[in-house]
This record gives structure tokens, C-alpha cells and sequence, in this order.
């Protein structure tokens, strides 16, 4: 008889339904992540809506030039999120959700990003010890 | 009538009005409102600025924040700089109104505003907009 697979528990998940530029709710859940991190907690991101969008890997790994400050390095969106993922070291994930993606058509993300089903968030809820849903999409 | 004007024509004179303060600061960094007006004027006659609701923020004077954060071993000290692009915007020949009223309401000082710019009732705000072609809700 085959054995049961123990699924991983994370501390927090966030679901961020939240467009990027359209308030300070993106920068809060990174921000939040980090807090967590920091205290060795782990947490997974669920992107949905435009949240979707922080991911693609079209941005490349800067910004457009910025015209009064063309030397200055801005890191896009997907390489903050990328090098968030590498500096958790597997305490920091970042799910994008495939029907928000399609219906987006942001379906061009970073490698680290892992693709779910809306039909899988109530797993994913369930493997997180506490979940806070970040609306606004 | 309509008329087409000839390449190299500077478009109207414009009043935009921000009411929105917060629109992203990790994936936007230098790329907010404020920049692009800074960015595009010059195609333009005449751009200036009013800032009502959470947008008379921007032009508070403090001291103390600065525009970063550390995610991960990356410290991003790119963030948006509100407050030091309404100084841009003065110092490059934009007018400036600040709303006075939502600014108390807010609990800021009047007088606690970037130099430059000018603070206002709201009703002597709306009285400006004739003096402009066009009013851009931004």
C-alpha cells in the first residue's frame, strides 16, 4: 500500500489580487513577505487579476530608461521578485494563478514562478498555517 | 471648426489634476505620475499641476522618510520621490496648487508645503480651470 505524502506547511500565504501601480498594496505584501523572512518564517505568494503581471519575464531584469536618470538601475518587478525568491533559499515562493494569467494573457513568467489552478487554492489555503487575502483585483 | 495643427506644434494648455496618492512604489520607482508630466511638458504649451485628496501628500515637507526598502539582499533606494518631484515640477515652471482644504483635513500644516508651490481653497482651485485649454483627471 502505498505511503501518504506529507505536504509542506508554510507560515503565511498571501493571496494578492492587487494591480501593481495602482496603490502601495503590492509593495506592502513584499514588504510584509520580508518581515516574515526575516524571522525565519516562510510565505508563498498566490498572484491573481494583474498581480499576475509582476512576474513576466518580457521586463527583462531593468526598467525602461529612466529619461532624467538614463545611468540609474531600476530593477523591474520580475527581478525583485526573482531575487526575493533566491535570497529566501525555499522560504519564499510566488504561485501565479493560470486563469488570471490567460484571461490577462500575462503568460510569459519568470521560471521561478509556479503555475496553479484556481481549483487549487483551496489546497494551497490549507497548506499555509495563516492566510491573508490582499484584494482589489 | 477643426483644425490640424503642423508637426512640431506644442499641444494645449493643460491643468492636471491628481486626487490618487498611491500608485505602487516597488514596480513603479521613478515611473509615477509626476515623472511623466515632468517627461512629456515640453511637447505641450503649458502643464501645471493640482494636487487634491491623498495627492496633496506629495507636496509635504518632512525630513525623515526615505524612499526605500530591503527585499532580500537588494536595498532599493529607487522608490518613488514624491516630494522631490513636486520640487522638480516647480523648479522647472510648473504651477503647483495644493488643495488647503483636503491638506488640513489630512492633518498637515499649510505651511508645511514645498516651496513653490501654491495652496488653495478648493472653490478659488476650480475658478483656475477656465485659464486652461484643457483639465486632465490624472
Amino acid at each position: 500500500m502505498a505511503g501518504t505524502m506529507e505536504r509542506r506547511m508554510w507560515d503565511l500565504l498571501l493571496i494578492l489580487t492587487t494591480a501593481p501601480h495602482s496603490s502601495d498594496v503590492v509593495t506592502s505584501a513584499l514588504r510584509l513577505s520580508q518581515a516574515v523572512l526575516d524571522r525565519g518564517g516562510s510565505v508563498r505568494v498566490w498572484a491573481c487579476g494583474y498581480a499576475t503581471m509582476m512576474t513576466q519575464d518580457t521586463f527583462g531584469d531593468t526598467k525602461l530608461p529612466n529619461t532624467r536618470d538614463p545611468e540609474g538601475y531600476y530593477p523591474s518587478p520580475s527581478a525583485v521578485v526573482q531575487r526575493m525568491i533566491t535570497d529566501g533559499e525555499g522560504r519564499f515562493g510566488w504561485i501565479s494563478c493560470t486563469a488570471c494569467t490567460e484571461e490577462r494573457g500575462s503568460t510569459h513568467h519568470i521560471p521561478q514562478v509556479r503555475h496553479r489552478s484556481p481549483l487549487r487554492l483551496a489546497t494551497t489555503v490549507t497548506s499555509a498555517k495563516q492566510t491573508l487575502y490582499l484584494g482589489g483585483a | 471648426m477643426t483644425t490640424t495643427k503642423g508637426r512640431g506644434a506644442r499641444g494645449p494648455r493643460v491643468l492636471c489634476v491628481l486626487d490618487r496618492g498611491y500608485r505602487g512604489a516597488v514596480e513603479a520607482q521613478f515611473f509615477h505620475a509626476l515623472y511623466g508630466l515632468l517627461d512629456l511638458h515640453e511637447q505641450f504649451e503649458q502643464i501645471d499641476v493640482a494636487l487634491r485628496g491623498a495627492a496633496v501628500t506629495m507636496a509635504v515637507e518632512e525630513d525623515e522618510y526615505r524612499p526605500e526598502v530591503r527585499l532580500g539582499t537588494m536595498v532599493l533606494d529607487t522608490l518613488p520621490d514624491y516630494r522631490g518631484s513636486v520640487r522638480d515640477l516647480v523648479e522647472e515652471g510648473f504651477a503647483v496648487y495644493v488643495d488647503r482644504s483636503d491638506v488640513t483635513a489630512l492633518g498637515f500644516d499649510p505651511d508645511r508645503l514645498v516651496d513653490g508651490t501654491t495652496c488653495l481653497p478648493s472653490a478659488e482651485l476650480s475658478l483656475r480651470w477656465p485659464e486652461y485649454d484643457e483639465v486632465w483627471f490624472v
